[in-house]
C-alpha cells in the first residue's frame, strides 16, 4: 500500500523564499544555472573484492556500486540471456532521516527506476551471458550503498552503477560435464553496448531545475527521470511526486536531457578511462 | 602515553595548560583540581571527555569543545524552524537533540481556545523563529516563549547553520566580533545558541560577505589572531596606534577563553539549578 | 601441519603478506568524511574499508525506548553486497547481529551515556571492503567518529586482534590467518583508562600463549590508539601540532 506521508524535510520559509526569489532570476541556492549538474567525481575499482566498483560524488550525494558475478539460472522467458540485478539501499549512514531497516517505497523505486534505465538500454549484450542456453546463465549482480544523500539518488546511483559496470572485469565462467561450472581464473570485460544516461528534472513552482538537492527535493512539486542511450534515444522515464508537467514541459525536458545526457556521456566516460 | 603533556606537567605551568589541544581520555593533569565542564575526574587524575581546548582557572579545569551536537539549557536564546503542531502547540525544531515546543497559549494568551483559534494562522511549519527556553529537565521536552523582546517569527533574512560550539567564538569578547562583521558588512546577524544563525541585509553582496566571515570563524575557530585575518577578509583598518597595541593583542589571543568563560558560568548555574 | 607452518610464516619470521609477527597491518583513518552526520570515520585497516556514521545524541523514536536517567546506544554493523569474496546477501545475517552487540558492548563502557538522558546516539557501521578483523577496525573507527561527533567519552576505544598461527602468538591476524591459523582473538581496550571491553576468542591456546596472546593484542590496541590520535588531531588542530606530537612522542 501506498500512501501519501509528512515531508521528512521541512524547508525553512526563509530559505524557501530565497530559492524561489533566486529560481525566478534564473540562479539557484548554491549558484548554478537551472540546467546545470552539481559536480561530479569518480573513483573506479575502489572494492577490490568485486568483480567492478565505483564511488560517484554528485554534489554532496555520494554512492558506492560493486559489480558481483555469480552463476544462476536465467529469468523466466529470458532463457536466452544472462540475468543483471540492480538493488540500491540508502545506508543509514547518509542522513538522519533514514532508519535502518527493510527498504521503504522510495528505495525500491531508486532501485527499480536505476535498473530500468540500465536494462532497458541494453547496456549490457545480456546474450553473451549465457553458458547453457535455457539452464545457466552468468548472474551479474550491480549493489549500490548510498553513503550520504542530498538529492538526487537517482543520477548519482544510475551513474555509480555505469561506471563499475564499465570498468569491471567479469570472471569467464566455463562448463563441462554438461552442468559443472567451473572458473577459469580469466578475466572478460563486461560486453557494453551503449553508455545510458540518466538526468533527473525538478519542478518548483514554474520553475524546472536539473539535479536537484535535497533542499531543492523538499520544495518540489514533481520530478522527471529520463534516460537515453549513446544513440540520444530515449530508454526509460519516470515521473515522480504529487505535480504534474505540462506537455510542452516535458518535451522541453526531454529535449535538454538528449542534450544534456551528451555531454555528461562524455564526461563519464573520460572521468571512468581517466580511473582505470 | 600523554607524552605531550609531561613537559607541561613537569614544569607546572597553568598558562601552559591552557589552551592546550585535547583528545577524550587525555590526561590533562594530575592532582587535586575540581573538575567543571567536559572533563571527569578518575582517581587523581583530571580526564577529558571531548576534543577541545583546555581552559584552567582558579575555580577548575574545563575543555571547550570543538565538535558536538547542541544540548538545550534554561534561557538560551534559540532559533527554531516550527516542523509541526496539534491544537495545542507548535512543535519545533531547535537543531538538538530534542524538539522544543512553544504553547499557543505563550502566543494568544490565557484565553486561548483550539476550537476558536486557528494556531496555523499565527506560526505554520516552515516559519522560524527566536525563541527563549523556558524550561527543560531531565522529566520532559525544552518548553519555548516568545514573551520577551526581539522574540516571535522572523520575516526575512538568510538562514546559516554552524557548529554551535563555535557561537562563543563568533560573539567575540563583549560582542566585539559580531559586531565587527554587522558594522563592516552594514548587516543585522540574529544568533541562536544552537547555532543557527540569520544574516538580514539589503545588498546581497555584503549578506554573502557576512556569511563568508562567519564560515570562516568556524573553520578557524581553534587558531590565534583570528581577529586579525577576519579584519582583513572584511577590509576594516586595524585599529589605530593610540589604542594600547598590547591590549589588543592580549583580547584577540584570549578571547576565545574569556568568551567561552562567560558562557560557562552560564551553564555551571543552570547545572547547580537542576542539581537543587 | 607442517605444510601450515611453511605457508603462513616463512623462515625468516615474514607472514603472508610480509610483515613480521608483532606488526600491524597499514591503518589510515579519515575524520569527518560523510556531510550528513554528526560525527563519521572512514578506516582502512588493512584491506578493510570501513565507513562509520554517528547520530545524535538525538530523539528516541520510537519515544517508549527512551531511558529517563541515560541515553540509549544503538548500534548496527552491516556489510555490503560487494564487501565478500562471494555476494552477501544484503539482509542483516546472525552474524552480523552478533557483532552490531559486541560492537555497542565494547564502546558502552568508554560513553558517558548518563549525560544525555531520554536521548539515542546511533551507530552506524559500513563494512564496505571485508578482510580479517573486521569488528576491531568497526570499533576503532566507530570510536573515531563519537569524539568527532563530540559525545562525552571517558575515553578512546582501540581495538585490534592477536592470535596463534603456524605455533606462534602474531599481532592483527589478517584473513587467511583467520581461516588457516589455530587461533583469533579480537580485543578492545580503553588505552588510558587500561579495561578491555570486548574480548572473544576462536580456537585453541594454552594457559602461556593465552598470555602472550593477550598482552600482544593489548600492546596492538596501544598502537592503534597512537592512530586514532592522529587522525582526530589532523582534523581538529591541523598539521602544526602534528610535529610536536611526534617529536615528544619519541
Amino acid at each position: 500500500m501506498s500512501l501519501s506521508k509528512k515531508a521528512t524535510i521541512i524547508l525553512e520559509h526563509l530559505r524557501k523564499q530565497q530559492m524561489l526569489d533566486l529560481l525566478n532570476k534564473g540562479k539557484r541556492l548554491d549558484g548554478r544555472s537551472l540546467d546545470e549538474p552539481r559536480p561530479l567525481e569518480i573513483e573506479i575499482d575502489i572494492i577490490k573484492k568485486a568483480d567492478g566498483s565505483a564511488k560517484v560524488k554528485l554534489g554532496n550525494s555520494e554512492v558506492i556500486a560493486g559489480v558481483k558475478v555469480e552463476t544462476g539460472e536465467p529469468f523466466e522467458g529470458l532463457e536466452h540471456k544472462g540475468a543483471l540485478i540492480v538493488t540500491a539501499e540508502v545506508l543509514p549512514t547518509a542522513s538522519p532521516y533514514i532508519e535502518p531497516g527493510p527498504p521503504d517505497e522510495e528505495t525500491i523505486e531508486l532501485a527499480r527506476v536505476v535498473d530500468r534505465g540500465i536494462r532497458e538500454s541494453e547496456m549490457l549484450d545480456l546474450e553473451k551471458l549465457v553458458l547453457v542456453p535455457g539452464k545457466i546463465v552468468y548472474t551479474i549482480f550491480v549493489d549500490c550503498s548510498i553513503i550520504n544523500a542530498d538529492g538526487n539518488l537517482f543520477d548519482a546511483t544510475s551513474y555509480a552503477v555505469v561506471s563499475a559496470l564499465c570498468s569491471s572485469k567479469l570472471p569467464v565462467f566455463d562448463i563441462q560435464d554438461g552442468d559443472k561450472v567451473i572458473d577459469t581464473k580469466q578475466k572478460q570485460p563486461a560486453p557494453i553496448t551503449t553508455i545510458p544516461i540518466s538526468l533527473t528534472f525538478a519542478k518548483i513552482g514554474n520553475n524546472v531545475i536539473l539535479d536537484p538537492t535535497s533542499e531543492e527535493e523538499a520544495c518540489m512539486n514533481s520530478r522527471i527521470t529520463i534516460t537515453t542511450n549513446s544513440n540520444g534515444e530515449y530508454t526509460a522515464i519516470q515521473k515522480g511526486q504529487t505535480g504534474s508537467f505540462t506537455v510542452e514541459e516535458i518535451k522541453n525536458i526531454s529535449e535538454i536531457a538528449r542534450i544534456k545526457g551528451e555531454t555528461i556521456r562524455g564526461k563519464l566516460k573520460e572521468l571512468i578511462e581517466s580511473g582505470i | 602515553m600523554h607524552k605531550y603533556f609531561d613537559e607541561v606537567v613537569n614544569e607546572n605551568k597553568m598558562q601552559e595548560i591552557n589552551k592546550k589541544y585535547v583528545l577524550p581520555g587525555d590526561v590533562i593533569i594530575e592532582g587535586n583540581y575540581r573538575p567543571l565542564m567536559n572533563v571527569i575526574k578518575k582517581n587523581n587524575s583530571i580526564i577529558a571527555t571531548r576534543i577541545g581546548i583546555v581552559e584552567m582557572g582558579r575555580d577548575g579545569i574545563k575543555v571547550i569543545p570543538l565538535s558536538g551536537v547542541y544540548i538545550p539549557r534554561v534561557n538560551d536564546i534559540v532559533i527554531g524552524k516550527v516542523v509541526d503542531n496539534s491544537s495545542l502547540s507548535w512543535e519545533v525544531d531547535i537543531n538538538s537533540c530534542f524538539s522544543a515546543h512553544l504553547p499557543a497559549q505563550d502566543v494568544f494568551g490565557r484565553d486561548f481556545s483550539p476550537a476558536r483559534d486557528d494556531i496555523r494562522k499565527q506560526l505554520a511549519p516552515g516559519d522560524v523563529i527566536t525563541a527563549r527556553i523556558m524550561a527543560f529537565d531531565r522529566t520532559r521536552d525544552p518548553l519555548l516563549t516568545l514573551q520577551d523582546k526581539d522574540l516571535g517569527k522572523i520575516p526575512k533574512g538568510e538562514i546559516v547553520k554552524i557548529n554551535p560550539t563555535r557561537i562563543p567564538r563568533l560573539i567575540g569578547k563583549r560582542g566585539s566580533m559580531i559586531q565587527t562583521i554587522e558594522q563592516a558588512t552594514n548587516t543585522r546577524i540574529m544568533i541562536g545558541q544552537n547555532g543557527i544563525l540569520v544574516v538580514v541585509g539589503d545588498d546581497n553582496e555584503t549578506v554573502s560577505l557576512a556569511i563568508k566571515a562567519i564560515n570562516t570563524i568556524e573553520e578557524e575557530a581553534h587558531t590565534s589572531n583570528l581577529t586579525q585575518r577576519i579584519r582583513v577578509l572584511l577590509n576594516v583598518p586595524e585599529p589605530s596606534p593610540e589604542d594600547d597595541e598590547n591590549t589588543e593583542n592580549l583580547q584577540t589571543e584570549n578571547s576565545l577563553k574569556q568568551d567561552v568563560k562567560e558562557e560557562n558560568d552560564d551553564g555551571e548555574n543552570n547545572l547547580e539549578e537542576d542539581e537543587k | 601441519m607442517t605444510e601450515q607452518v611453511i605457508h603462513l610464516i616463512d623462515k625468516d619470521g615474514k607472514r603472508t603478506d610480509g610483515r613480521n609477527i608483532d606488526e600491524l597491518r597499514d591503518i589510515k583513518i579519515t575524520v569527518g568524511m560523510i556531510k550528513n552526520a554528526d560525527g563519521s570515520a572512514f578506516i582502512e585497516f588493512g584491506k578493510n574499508k570501513i565507513i562509520v556514521a554517528v547520530y545524535g545524541p538525538r530523539e528516541v523514536h520510537p519515544k517508549h525506548m527512551a531511558q529517563p536517567d541515560r541515553c540509549v546506544l544503538r548500534c548496527r554493523y552491516h556489510m555490503s553486497p560487494f564487501s565478500t569474496d562471494t555476494r552477501k546477501n544484503p539482509a542483516p545475517s546472525r552474524r552480523e547481529v552478533e557483532i552490531s552487540k559486541v560492537i555497542r558492548e565494547a564502546l558502552e563502557p568508554a560513553i558517558i551515556l548518563e549525560d544525555y538522558p531520554r536521548a539515542a546516539i546511533d551507530i552506524f557501521v559500513e563494512v564496505l571492503q571485508a578482510d580479517g578483523g573486521s569488528r576491531c577496525a568497526g570499533i576503532t573507527a566507530a570510536s573515531v567518529a563519537l569524539a568527532d561527533a563530540g559525545i562525552n567519552m571517558r575515553d578512546m576505544v582501540s581495538a585490534c586482534a592477536a592470535g596463534k598461527v603456524a605455533d606462534r602468538i602474531v599481532l592483527d591476524v589478517n584473513d587467511i590467518e583467520d581461516k588457516e591459523g589455530c587461533a583469533d582473538m579480537p580485543v578492545a581496550y580503553l588505552p588510558n583508562l587500561e579495561q578491555v571491553t570486548l574480548l572473544q576468542l576462536d580456537g585453541i591456546l594454552t594457559k602461556e600463549e593465552f598470555n602472550e596472546c593477550l598482552d600482544t593484542a593489548i600492546k596492538g590496541c596501544k598502537m592503534v590508539y597512537e592512530i586514532q590520535k592522529q587522525a582526530l588531531i589532523q582534523k581538529y588542530f591541523g598539521n602544526e601540532i602534528t610535529s610536536d606530537v611526534k617529536e615528544t612522542a619519541q
